[in-house]
């Protein structure tokens, strides 16, 4: 019993990690239009940035709010570059052009850091473990399936409740409709963006005491998200969180179910969706 | 609308292809390896470009049908002794199966659905092959055998006679293909491709085309994969992995689709800048990703787009006659 309490916790935890990738990518998709494969690369910045302001601070708390905010600033650029660029170009020409920014990135983080995995401690405050049911679990863990809810009931009370959270909800709607109400696209875009690539920092961040530090790790992180964003349904909060959780349990169970299934049982769940609701579990738009 | 034997085109094949068989007996070892790994990656471009090109059918899952292919033949002749004579046509025909497959799960889908449904299924079968004991697992297979064409007088054991059968096998697959798709077959696919709902107005059957599409492209993506079985002697799972199935879509895309000559000539150039890259640097990727980049912003119809566009303002240039100005292809197309 307590085994399948663990193994549901790491599911869930797997899951915020996916949550915290994948909500800036599917909001680029559903507002923008914009399918953007260099996503990945955020969280691989996230945890780069968070290993080097660790190292040059030494201050956990100072390592893991300053790692998303960096995120941003390459954010930002790819945006100017890229994204702003071939919002009408189609999907075709966005997956070219950010699949190749994402292997550009995988050689800008080996230049930049090497190619040997760095280690990222798990910080003191948060090293112990918690007994549940007589089995002891990581607090650490514990504490990203908080975090990951906490963001995602912050983005909910956002989006529900505020004219921010509007405006975004009425472009994600229609894009053009909204911009002749008076919402500023031009601002709201880059604003969206680059808190979703924030986000993507924080996750990798939040990942980095889990995982060791190495340059594919966005990549690695992409293929999970995609199928998370495209289960969830596009551009919907609610769409991305159960797609999250969805991913999460499907790899997790799936791994213990027998290494044949460990890894597919996530592309099954992908095709099983497709094959029945092709456009997503609960997409924003009909 | 596709034809076979467009100027443009045909001169660029002919050149490709004939560049190839010049350098399959004059080139180095080195030259000939590079040579047959250009020669797989051309026919699977070509697969590729049959569903991306023509029905804007995108697929991150190329390495199924490769990986099918190459599993297929790999098996029959290492764990099953069949002769090679019999195992390829089996795998070309497995693969097509594999294609068929495909196309009837993802024949609602469009878009980057399609896209991410291919590469499910293509992770799927990377997953299965990855964990199979009988398929050697992350091991591969391998004493994969080349087929014994000594009653012909052909020694494929040879690298310089095997890299010229690889260069000629891509250039038949392309005349097959052109003559498919200059059929009233291929123009239903280019008609999908630009308004399925207009075509399936019209009375055509539009599940039966893709899925027919799929199957072929398939198919031929698993003639790429017996190629390269028999040109490592060798399959590992690295094939299914959307990586690989990246690394054709790149080359396609690079090269153009729609055009057939596109990704071959895609093929060639990202097969040969791989090599010439990791001579002075080992940031390969970064290059490759460059190079995707620098596709986009030069009009995202590849490197034959842009010829065809050239040549063709180039003609108006020459002959402003009447109309002249306004004879105009569909993009990508001509």
């Amino acid at each position: 019993m307590s085994y399948w309490i663990v193994q549901l916790l790491n599911a869930v935890q797997a899951s915020m990690l996916l949550f915290l990738v994948a909500v800036g990518l599917g909001v680029v998709f559903g507002l923008m239009n914009v399918v953007n494969l260099a996503h990945g690369a955020f969280y691989a910045f996230g945890a780069y940035l968070g290993w080097t302001v660790l190292q040059a601070t030494g201050s956990f708390p100072l390592a893991f709010l300053l790692a998303p905010a960096l995120t941003g600033l390459p954010g930002l650029a790819v945006y100017a570059l890229a994204v702003a660029r071939m919002q009408r170009a189609g999907h075709l020409a966005q997956v070219i052009a950010t699949l190749g920014l994402l292997f550009v990135s995988v050689e800008a983080l080996r230049a930049l850091w090497g190619d040997i995995p760095l280690e990222f401690p798990v910080p003191p405050a948060l090293a112990g473990s918690v007994d549940i049911l007589g089995t002891p679990y990581p607090v650490y863990r514990l504490s990203v399936v908080a975090l990951g809810l906490a963001v995602a009931a912050l983005l909910w009370l956002v989006l529900s409740r505020t004219i921010a959270g509007a405006m975004v909800r009425a472009a994600v709607d229609n894009v053009e409709m909204a911009a002749a109400l008076g919402v500023r696209t031009g601002l709201l875009f880059p604003v969206v963006f680059v808190l979703g690539c924030a986000l993507a920092g924080l996750g990798g961040v939040v990942a980095a005491p889990l995982l060791s530090v190495h340059p594919g790790m966005g990549v690695e992180v992409l293929v999970p998200a995609l199928v998370v964003v495209v289960v969830g349904g596009l551009g919907s909060l609610q769409g991305t969180l159960v797609g999250a959780l969805l991913v999460g349990l499907a790899d997790t169970f799936g791994a213990v179910m027998g290494p044949q299934l460990s890894g597919a049982a996530v592309y099954a769940l992908l095709a099983a969706v497709l094959v029945l609701r092709p456009g997503g579990l609960l997409p924003a738009r009909s | 609308m596709f034809r076979l034997f467009d100027p443009l085109r045909t001169a660029l094949a002919l050149l490709l292809f004939g560049a190839g068989v010049l350098r399959a007996l004059t080139g180095d070892v080195f030259a000939l390896e590079i040579l047959a790994e250009t020669a797989v990656f051309a026919i699977a471009a070509m697969a590729f470009d049959l569903l991306a090109g023509f029905s804007r059918l995108v697929s991150m899952g190329h390495g199924l049908f490769v990986g099918t292919g190459a599993y297929v033949y790999a098996g029959l002749t290492v764990l099953g002794g069949l002769p090679p004579a019999a195992a390829a046509p089996a795998a070309v025909l497995g693969a097509g199966v594999a294609g068929l497959l495909v196309g009837l799960a993802t024949v609602r889908t469009r878009d980057v659905f399609f896209l991410m449904a291919t590469l499910a299924f293509g992770q799927m079968a990377h997953v299965f092959v990855l964990r199979s004991p009988a398929l050697g697992g992350d091991d591969g297979l391998t004493g994969v055998p080349r087929p014994d064409l000594s009653a012909l007088g052909v020694d494929l054991s040879d690298g310089r006679t095997f890299a010229l059968a690889a260069v000629l096998l891509a250039a038949l697959v392309y005349l097959l293909l052109g003559r498919l798709l200059a059929s009233a077959f291929g123009r239903t696919l280019l008609a999908i491709g630009a308004d399925e709902g207009r075509v399936r107005a019209l009375g055509i059957g539009v599940a039966r085309h893709r899925v027919a599409a799929a199957a072929l492209s398939g198919a031929v993506a698993g003639l790429a994969g017996v190629l390269a079985a028999c040109h490592a002697m060798y399959v590992s799972p690295g094939l299914f992995h959307w990586t690989f199935s990246g690394e054709v879509l790149t080359m396609a895309l690079v090269g153009g689709v729609g055009s057939l000559v596109g990704p071959v000539l895609g093929a060639a150039l990202v097969v040969e800048l791989k090599y010439a890259v990791a001579a002075w640097t080992a940031h390969w990727g970064a290059v490759l990703g460059l190079f995707l980049v620098a596709a986009v912003w030069a009009g995202g119809d590849g490197i034959y787009g842009r010829i065809a566009r050239a040549a063709r303002a180039l003609r108006r240039r020459l002959r402003p006659g009447p109309g002249g100005a306004h004879v105009r292809d569909g993009a990508g197309s001509a």
